[in-house]
């Protein structure tokens, strides 16, 4: 697909298509005028018509646009932005936040939070992370600046809940370990587009 | 007369029973036609096709909590309901439903009673329904009044406004039938159609002023504006809650039927008989179609201004309504 | 150093065409980092010796290039910071400084306040042009404290230089790294000093300088203040929060007299758990060091402490019936100056054997000297002076602060040092090589003094009684000595070209025995040294100095002749030319001994506050009302250089404080702050509401936190000093009271990065001698301690601390330092 309609931000040179209005009466027998044209015009049944042959075609032509939704779901956006997930490494199974606290920071609503220490690896460990979902505006910041590609958007937008602190600890967010062969890449803000190669300045290496 | 006293008793009960049950289903019926008319399919999963969804609001009505505002004036508030549920049900009781009929005899205690077609057949029936119609006015406008609440006020301003406006459009474009059939019982009416055929070929002008007058007085789009949620919230119902609000929607969903019997029996030929279809039946199709009328025009076209519902009534539809009239008697003069 | 730093050694110098004022003498870097100007630089630290490390610095002066940590500004220096070439330099340095730089930011600890960051986008480095084949660096856990990646090192040495020239222990060092070596491709191709810089940067990396892995220093952490990477940490501070997390709340050290300037880092203590904690201490390195206890004993609040109305209503019947209020000097002015409000109200007695001493010495000094206060502080001895003397001072124990200065005089002063002590110390002498120490015997501290009298006084100044007693230690001794003379002698050469001869005159070195008469001077004998061979080294000494710094310490205030000592202290001040700094004790020993009226006894129902008590409030949590710690609220102190200092509370607090009871006794103010502008003027403070006193150190150096006492001057006549008794020097077994280098009080001993024990502490040979654990009988009790050796002592004198308070260490002692003491083992 070609982006470059996105690309014209000039919203002026757009092309608007103008409703062809009539000037307002101001005066009673103008208005009187317009009253009775369009009692006889029969606008009023158009737009009666319009409604009932919706109605037929909704009843026995199969146009019911109604998506019976607890049952029936539509299918959404790679790019959507619901409940966070945290991913895993494809290879090791560990979990690829590093603790950089980059989500904590950006984050405008000020709802991610996390507890790390120094493990016996000698690596950050992240010992405790929770989101707020009471805060959480859902803005994709933390999925944009995460460099692990590690917190991302997932797809679990039901999100009602008993309690407040549901879905919001690190283990609830984490891929199961047993469904990693099923964890997919992250499309959505952050990732890594498919030319990124030719942006990078390769750094040379000695070995 | 003992047996006819009790026959009233017992068809006031019935009427206000059926009647009851019909303006929820009502309800029922406008959500489901609104949401065809939107491709949607409305209420789905309380019983088939959401048949019991009613029950489900009426328990819901019932066991809501009632809330009274605190510089409410309790009595008036509490009172408003019953005014526009009981005005429009008393005015149901003078409109002919049904042909008179006698119930067979094999059932048991009443067989072989006679009914005749009206609980109450006064000779100025007409005039007693719309009287009690316009008494329902009250309703809003004491229930506006009495809330303490800005969107209460504006409300029942408008109720006021409104329903007395109209109450002449409705009045005088009826007046010419009167004229012609020359009598204010409703039963003559459907027997006047019976023999000349029906009203509305005759006078439809006074039938379309009448449609517009009975869209305005039963609070219906494109002339809602007691309530319109856009402007005044809630309008008079705005404090409203539980089935004090519930009383003011069966009164309205009762008018709404009111309206439609009328239109039936003065203008479309009451329950006489229609081609094959015997005369029970082709009233409740009638009244049927009057009803999914309002609710179609309310799926189809927005609603009008005030000011533009005042232009309406007082510069374009009573002019029309009294030279309908003076026409009238003109011919029949002539 | 002839600095007196006033307007009219001002210069003017030019930077980027702007005109500014400079010191004479200051490093160019100086100059322009006081007049806000920003030259980048790496490796140089604002009160130290350049490095040359980095090489960032590079500006132009006058036309040529020039390190502006290294060179001085002059009058009239024309600086241009920027031109084509040096900014290909810098950037080629920081290239150089990322290669093979681990790029894991996001676990750095550093990440966001990072030097190496910063300059990287500084410079704009976007790409790499360089590569080296990387060596495998490990990280290691040099001390109970500090922890080294040194994958993460840029080796700008600012450690090792802090260490050296500031804190003294010299305990880091470069070693080789036992890298690849550079591609001599680039020495052509790559920008000159980056290559320079590389080469070395490449072949080095820190270590500890005694090559055991550990560095046995004092465990300051000052390293890890100005490491300008991720690689000198904190052992506990590893991976717990990253840098912008933490809100910085300016305070003042709780500990020592020092009063340092130090940032509390909070942030909340768990995901679970939402109340603040301290994570870290910081500071504002270039203008102060602090001291092991000032950056690791920060978690001494007193949590989770409730209004216990109970407890309160205690608390007000036990102060009702209390004859005596008991305390020590880790509290603020305010609650000193409460405390002085209720004895002049309820007649309650003031007792504090800490401080008690140190007033009386006070008293007595400002008696002699009709001054209200001693003259110096640490930061006059740092920029000032260039000869330092220590007397009755535990230098490394005692007073952080001053040793820094010290040490400090020694490297950057081009300075000397003398130290008189009983404990001989193996870290001294090390400050440089102009510093000579005395380990005298206990009980000759007045010997001491009238040597510095002798060495140092305006003989014309002095009173005739005191010239004749030191004249009567002198002697003359007969001595021969070989002498180099030049003699002139006359040769006769012949060219070999020509042919001709000639008398050639020349001079040649002859040593010949002369037999001379020396003095020799009893008091250095005396005290423990040779006195002909001290004369020499004395001279060489005292060449070219000019400014004299005396600091005496907490020996004299517990001494049975401490009035006699304060008048020779006087005397000193008033006829050598010399500034006298006088330690207090600890934390904010000053402050009380100026604002309370102390008893020397306890007597009657006793409160305790953080001491011992029939009725115990206390900051540590296990009194019986609770009071907030020293980071839990705010008010000011009076440190060491005589300044008046506002710290701020870090962390709630939730339960009663001081200011409720006494407003329940007398009535108070509703605020704690709002005693600091009713301090007592006539004791040299000022009258100023505490919200408008700064705390921050300005871009100069200068310090502009709280404000100074006034001191108030008198004339007085010469005091009259007594003679000394040699026959009351101690002998036999000595214990000695003073802390280890990190531990103070309770509160230090709370925090749980001290790990220093209350135990004996002795020199090594003592140490093996005494065993694993001894009672130390005194006069009137024993205490029973582990021993520990310590390297850094000499001698056989054993160090008892008092930090503990429970202990009651300081009724062992009685009013002395040093007791003869029996030491069992057990």
């Amino acid at each position: 697909m070609g982006l470059e309609q996105f690309k014209n931000r000039n919203i002026g040179t757009q092309n608007y298509k103008m409703l062809d209005l009539e000037q307002v009466p101001t005066r009673n027998f103008d208005k009187f005028k317009q009253v009775v044209k369009r009692t006889f015009k029969g606008e009023l049944f158009v737009g009666l018509w319009v409604t009932l042959r919706a109605m037929i075609n909704a009843l026995f032509r199969g146009e019911m646009h109604a998506v019976k939704y607890p049952f029936e779901k539509l299918p959404i956006s790679p790019r959507y932005r619901a409940i966070h997930e945290m991913l895993r490494l494809l290879e090791s199974g560990h979990y690829r936040c590093i603790g950089c606290g980059l989500c904590e920071k950006i984050c405008i609503a000020n709802c991610i939070s996390m507890n790390t220490r120094y493990d016996e690896n000698q690596r950050k460990e992240v010992s405790e992370y929770t989101i707020n979902f009471g805060r959480c505006i859902f803005c994709g910041f933390c999925a944009e600046v995460c460099p692990e590609l590690a917190i991302v958007h997932g797809s679990r937008y039901e999100n009602a809940s008993e309690q407040r602190a549901s879905f919001s600890l690190f283990e609830d967010m984490l891929t199961p370990i047993d469904n990693l062969n099923l964890q997919q890449e992250y499309q959505g803000f952050g990732a890594v587009t498919p030319y990124a190669d030719d942006h990078i300045k390769k750094t040379p290496l000695a070995y | 007369m003992e047996a006819t006293t009790l026959g009233v008793v017992i068809k006031a009960i019935i009427i206000l029973a059926i009647i009851s049950a019909i303006a929820g289903f009502g309800t029922y019926l406008e959500r489901k036609v609104l949401a065809f008319m939107q491709r949607r399919l409305g209420p789905m999963h309380v019983g088939p096709y959401g048949l019991m969804q009613i029950l489900a609001d009426g328990i819901k009505l019932f066991t809501k909590e009632d809330i009274i505002p605190q510089n409410a004036n309790r009595l008036i508030f509490a009172l408003a309901p019953v005014i526009t549920a009981a005005t429009a049900f008393i005015a149901l009781s003078a409109v002919p439903v049904f042909p008179d009929f006698t119930i067979p005899s094999w059932i048991p205690l009443l067989g072989g009673t006679f009914v005749p077609s009206i609980a109450a057949d006064i000779n100025i029936g007409i005039l007693f329904v719309l009287g009690m119609m316009a008494a329902g006015l009250y309703g809003p406008l004491l229930a506006g009044m009495a809330q303490a609440n800005k969107w209460g006020i504006i409300g029942a301003a408008r109720t006021a406004v409104q329903f007395l406006s109209y109450e002449v459009v409705t009045g005088l474009s009826i007046l010419a039938p009167i004229m012609i059939v020359g009598s204010l019982s409703l039963v003559d009416f459907n027997n006047y159609s019976s023999e000349h055929g029906w009203l509305m070929f005759t006078q439809p002008v006074a039938f379309v002023l009448f449609l517009i007058g009975g869209f305005a007085e039963t609070n219906r789009t494109p002339f809602d504006l007691l309530e319109h949620e856009a402007e005044v919230v809630s309008g008079y119902a705005t404090e409203y809650s539980g089935m004090r609000w519930g009383m003011f929607f069966i009164g309205e969903y009762a008018n709404m039927i009111t309206v439609s019997v009328l239109s039936a029996v003065v203008f479309m030929g009451g329950y006489n008989d229609m081609w094959f279809l015997p005369g029970w039946l082709a009233i409740i199709l009638k009244i049927a179609f009057v009803f999914f009328l309002m609710l179609w025009v309310r799926a189809s076209w927005p609603h009008v201004r005030p000011n533009q519902l005042m232009w309406l009534c007082w510069k374009v539809l009573m002019p029309i309504a009294v030279i309908n009239v003076v026409v009238t008697g003109i011919v029949i003069m002539v | 150093m002839s600095d007196e730093k006033t307007v009219e050694n001002l210069i003017t110098i030019t930077i980027d065409g702007k005109e500014y004022k400079a010191k004479e003498g200051e490093y160019i870097l100086n100059a322009a980092r006081a007049n806000n100007v920003f030259i980048p630089a790496i490796c140089y630290l604002t009160r130290c010796s350049p490095t040359l490390a980095c090489r960032l610095c590079l500006v132009e002066a006058d036309g040529k290039q020039v390190y502006a940590c290294n060179a001085k500004v002059k009058e009239g220096l024309d600086i241009v910071t920027q031109t084509p070439n040096i900014l290909e330099e810098r950037r080629a340095i920081m290239e150089v400084y990322d290669v093979n730089h681990p790029l894991q930011c996001g676990v750095c600890d550093k990440s966001g306040e990072c030097e190496l960051q910063n300059y990287t986008l500084e410079m704009g480095v976007d790409a790499q042009h360089y590569m080296i084949t990387d060596t495998k660096r490990e990280t290691a856990n040099w001390s109970s404290v500090l922890h080294y990646d040194a994958a993460l090192c840029i080796v700008c040495e600012r450690c090792t230089t802090v260490c050296k020239d500031m804190i003294g222990d010299a305990a880091l060092t470069t070693v080789k790294r036992g890298g690849a070596d550079l591609d001599k491709a680039y020495k052509d191709t790559m920008p000159k000093d980056a290559y320079a810089m590389w080469n070395k940067l490449q072949k080095s990396v820190i270590a500890p300088s005694n090559g055991t892995g550990h560095t046995n220093c004092s465990d300051c952490g000052e390293c890890i203040a100005v490491c300008p990477v991720g690689a000198l940490t904190s052992r506990d501070f590893v991976y717990s929060s990253n840098a912008w997390e933490l809100k910085r709340i300016p305070a003042v050290s709780a500990h020592s007299s020092d009063g340092f300037q130090i940032y509390y880092e909070v942030k909340p203590t768990s995901i679970e758990d939402r109340s603040e904690k301290i994570y870290r201490v910081t500071n504002e390195w270039n203008y102060v060091s602090l001291d092991g206890s000032a950056r690791f004993a920060y978690d001494f609040e007193n949590r989770d402490a409730k209004k216990d109305k109970e407890a309160f209503k205690k608390a007000l019947d036990a102060f009702k019936k209390a004859k005596t209020i008991r305390f020590n000097s880790v509290i603020t002015n305010e609650e000193a100056l409460m405390l002085q409000t209720l004895k002049e109200k309820m007649g309650i007695k003031l007792y504090n054997p800490e401080v008690r001493a140190f007033q009386k010495f006070l008293s007595f000094y400002a008696k002699a000297s009709g001054r209200s206060l001693y003259s110096a502080d640490t930061d006059t001895i740092l920029k000032k002076s260039d000869f330092v003397i220590s007397v009755g001072l535990a230098l490394r124990n005692d007073s952080p602060g001053l040793k820094y200065a010290f040490n400090n005089v020694q490297k950057l002063n081009k300075g000397a040092g003398l130290y008189f002590h009983p404990v001989g110390d193996t870290l001294i002498p090390t400050f440089g090589k102009s510093v000579e120490c005395f380990t005298h015997k206990a009980g000759l501290e007045e010997a001491a003094l009238y040597l510095i009298l002798d060495l140092f006084a305006d003989k014309e100044k002095l009173p005739e009684e005191v010239r004749a007693y030191i004249d009567s230690f002198k002697r003359m001794t007969k001595k021969t000595v070989k002498e180099k003379v030049m003699k002139e002698v006359v040769e006769i050469t012949v060219d070999e070209e020509t042919g001709e001869s000639k008398e050639v005159k020349k001079k040649v070195p002859e040593e010949i025995e002369k037999e001379i008469e020396v003095e020799q001077n009893g008091l250095v004998e005396l005290l423990g040294k040779e006195s002909d061979a001290f004369a020499d080294t004395f001279d060489k000494m005292t060449s070219k100095k000019e400014t004299f710094s005396l600091m005496v310490g907490e020996d004299f205030y517990y001494h049975p002749k401490a009035e006699n000592l304060a008048k020779l202290v006087a005397l000193i001040e008033k006829t050598c030319h010399m500034n006298v700094v006088i330690a207090p004790p600890k934390s904010n020993a000053l402050g009380v001994a100026l604002i309370c009226d102390l008893d020397d006894k306890a007597e009657g129902y006793t409160i305790g506050y953080n001491e011992n008590g029939d009725f115990r409030i206390s900051a540590l949590g296990d009194g019986d009302l609770d009071m907030p710690a020293l980071n839990q609220q705010e008010g000011t102190l009076t440190n060491m250089s005589k300044r008046v200092v506002p710290t701020n509370a870090a962390l709630e607090y939730g339960g009663y404080e001081l200011n409720d009871v006494i407003r329940e006794l007398i009535g108070a103010p509703k605020e704690t702050v709002e005693w600091t502008v009713k301090l007592p003027v006539s004791k040299g403070f000022k009258a100023v509401e505490f919200d408008t006193l700064p705390n921050e150190y300005k871009n100069d150096g200068s310090e502009n936190r709280g404000y100074l006492l006034d001191i108030v001057m008198a004339e007085t006549p010469m005091p009259k000093v007594e003679k000394f008794n040699e026959a009351e020097v101690l002998e036999g077994e000595i214990a000695y009271r003073c802390n280890p280098g990190r531990q103070f009080s309770d509160f230090t001993d709370k925090a749980h990065e001290i790990f220093e024990p209350f135990a004996l502490y002795a020199s090594r040979a003592k140490a093996e001698s005494l065993g694993e654990k001894v009672e130390v009988v005194f006069e009137n009790g024993s205490i029973v301690l582990d021993v520990i050796a310590d390297d850094k002592i000499l001698g056989d004198i054993v160090k008892v601390p008092d930090f503990k308070s429970a202990q009651n260490v300081y009724e062992l002692f009685g009013d002395s330092r040093y007791q003869n003491v029996t030491i069992r083992k057990v």
